[in-house]
């Protein structure tokens, strides 16, 4: 069962909103919380046993945090200033304790689960080229639904607890319904505790607004995953498995339309969660704002995948910015080489820190591994270049808020994006660097000219309505890129007009959409994260 | 709160950091610029400014900043 799926659209969540709107008000999070777990269990089974761990750690070490820092709120009570520094600071060693055995307990289970294999795979190879005549066993494991976006939401809990930025909860069934809610636990948006924790737990009446709203983004959600998703997605997988068939120009095409495919995926499933989200009164955080329109990769990630890059940001980023090390080389930086790359020593060490952690959350290969140094290259390269670029428009009078120059910077970012997909996607990296350099140095029009790009399983029809629907969304990124809120817009209109545009969204999914025998639906591709 | 304004002029001279509202907002102060003005706030102020502060309400404005550094100083 997963969110694009008939069973879950017209069975799954219609019977938990007709049953938590039943329930009086108290008991309606047992109903979310009844209804996460059994769409947990629908996908991995027992493995909701490391789901019931991380929520019972998530709860104790909570509640011990919280304990001693009661204890020492009491005994500084009675300090003299003097003191007080001691305390602190005997303390802070008490809970950093409690910090490290939750994060190594869950950090040991995601890597056990999800890393092992990789692990042993380059430990054995290593042992290989050393001429060492041992081999380990490498272990498989099946990973739970959602560990790499619930263990994330569990680690922030901890550390905001630990920091004193929210107060540990006692309520274990809040708790467990704010890494568990069942629309978010398979591909985030990964959630902190403030934001949807308390309206999760509240049990707000399905409104009219919220129900109307809320069906509206789960079916532009549904237009993105069935009419694009579905319809390209054999051409995808003809070209990334037999890339050595084809020529540069059709490199070019399966790596643009792979990422056309990524982001209308996910942002689509987001789009169906915050739909689900909107029906039970939860706000959930938004995980894009029009990706493509960003004028560097540094911008790229503040709008893509939104969650993911503030939690590395808050919880990597700027520890590593502001440990005691990192102060000491900003500060003598500034003094040696100024005040813009000062900063820049200690960032870089952060940046590197994030990008690993972005490549080895998306999976376990040196792919992905490559994929996080490549952004933090690109984004630390144009750091460095930032201030020669503004000297050399100074001096050619370039205005950089010129409509022309933000477009080529637009386009300049989404062709590096394009590329770092490409070796995303890719079969391990040397099919990436084949790919790649495939189409660089064997770049042709021939086989896009000639025809063989459309018997690759999408025909001249389905790139039109992969065309037409693009189009559409286009236009409506470019309204809300200019602060138009097109839902309020629509919602102001007459009854008529609105439920017309309401059924024409609902035909074009049912009439464009790639459904039916032969037709292999991709599930949510961030998913397998 | 003078000490504070050249503080953030040596970071960078062009804003007017007594009436802006939007430093971070408006993209004026970056992370770099964060990570500066902690590092000098720090030596400057005695204080520790831990990550969890590091908040847009906090930075978006000179009286913001001068607010948070005058609440770490109490809290000792």
């Amino acid at each position: 069962m997963t969110y694009t799926k008939p069973i879950f659209l017209v069975l799954f969540l219609p019977l938990v909103v007709i049953a938590y709107n039943l329930i009086p008000q108290k008991h309606r999070w047992k109903v979310l919380l009844l209804a996460s777990y059994a769409f947990f269990w629908s996908i991995s089974g027992k493995l909701l046993v490391y789901l019931l761990v991380t929520t019972g750690l998530m709860y104790v070490c909570g509640l011990w945090l919280n304990k001693k820092q009661n204890e020492r709120n009491e005994e500084l009570k009675n300090a003299e200033k003097a003191q007080k520094k001691i305390i602190k600071q005997k303390y802070v060693k008490k809970q950093r304790v409690i910090l490290v055995i939750n994060s190594l307990i869950l950090l040991g289970m995601i890597v056990v689960l999800k890393y092992s294999k990789f692990l042993g795979t380059n430990i054995n190879s290593l042992f290989q080229i050393m001429n060492l005549p041992i081999q380990m066993p490498i272990p498989s494991f099946i990973m739970p639904i959602g560990i790499s976006f619930y263990t994330l939401q569990a680690i922030s809990y901890i550390i905001d607890v630990y920091k004193e930025k929210i107060k540990a909860d006692r309520n274990i069934g809040r708790l467990a319904l704010f890494i568990s809610f069942f629309p978010q636990i398979m591909e985030g948006p990964i959630c902190r505790y403030e934001e949807t924790a308390n309206s999760l737990y509240e049990g707000k009446k399905t409104t009219y607004k919220g129900l109307t709203f809320g069906i509206q983004r789960i079916l532009f959600g549904l237009m993105k995953k069935i009419i694009i998703v579905d319809r390209i997605n054999p051409l995808i997988l003809e070209i990334f498995n037999n890339y050595s068939n084809y020529d540069g120009g059709i490199m070019a095409v399966g790596m643009i339309l792979y990422t056309l495919q990524l982001y209308m995926d996910f942002s689509g499933v987001m789009d169906i969660v915050i739909g689900i989200g909107e029906i039970f009164g939860v706000k959930m955080p938004e995980n894009f704002r029009q990706p493509f329109f960003s004028k560097t990769i540094a911008e790229f990630w503040t709008r893509w995948h939104i969650t993911l890059g503030a939690w590395f940001r808050d919880y990597i980023y700027y520890p590593v910015c502001l440990t005691d090390k990192c102060k000491k080389l900003t500060s003598w930086g500034r003094k040696k080489i100024g005040n813009y790359y000062g900063p820049l020593l200690a960032s870089s060490i952060a940046l590197f820190c994030v990008w690993i952690c972005n490549g080895l959350w998306h999976g376990s290969a040196w792919s992905y591994i490559f994929f996080g140094m490549y952004h933090f290259v690109l984004i630390l390269l144009g750091r460095i270049i930032e201030p020669l670029v503004k000297k050399i428009n100074n001096k050619l009078h370039i205005d950089n808020k010129n409509f022309l120059y933000i477009i080529m910077q637009m386009v300049r970012t989404t062709i590096l994006v394009f590329i770092g997909e490409l070796f995303f996607r890719a079969k391990g990296l040397k099919a990436g660097i084949d790919m790649f350099t495939n189409m660089v140095s064997n770049f042709s029009l021939e086989q896009i000219t000639n025809g063989t790009v459309l018997k690759l399983g999408v025909d001249i029809h389905d790139f039109i309505i992969i065309a037409i629907t693009v189009l559409v969304i286009f236009v409506i990124s470019v309204l809300k890129e200019r602060g138009i809120s097109i839902r309020e817009s629509i919602s102001k209109k007459n009854v008529v007009l609105r439920w017309s545009l309401y059924y024409m969204l609902i035909i074009a999914i049912i009439v464009f959409g790639s459904y039916g025998l032969g037709i292999v639906p991709l599930d949510p591709m961030y998913a397998n994260f | 709160m003078e000490r504070l304004i050249e503080i953030l002029e040596e970071i960078d001279d062009g804003v007017d950091y007594e009436n802006c509202t939007t430093l971070i907002d408006d993209g004026i102060l970056d992370s770099l610029a964060i990570i500066s003005l902690v590092a000098e706030i720090e030596e400057e102020f005695d204080v520790q400014i831990p990550t969890v502060e590091i908040v847009p309400a906090n930075f978006n404005s000179a009286k913001a900043i001068w607010n948070l550094v005058v609440r770490l100083q109490e809290e000792g």
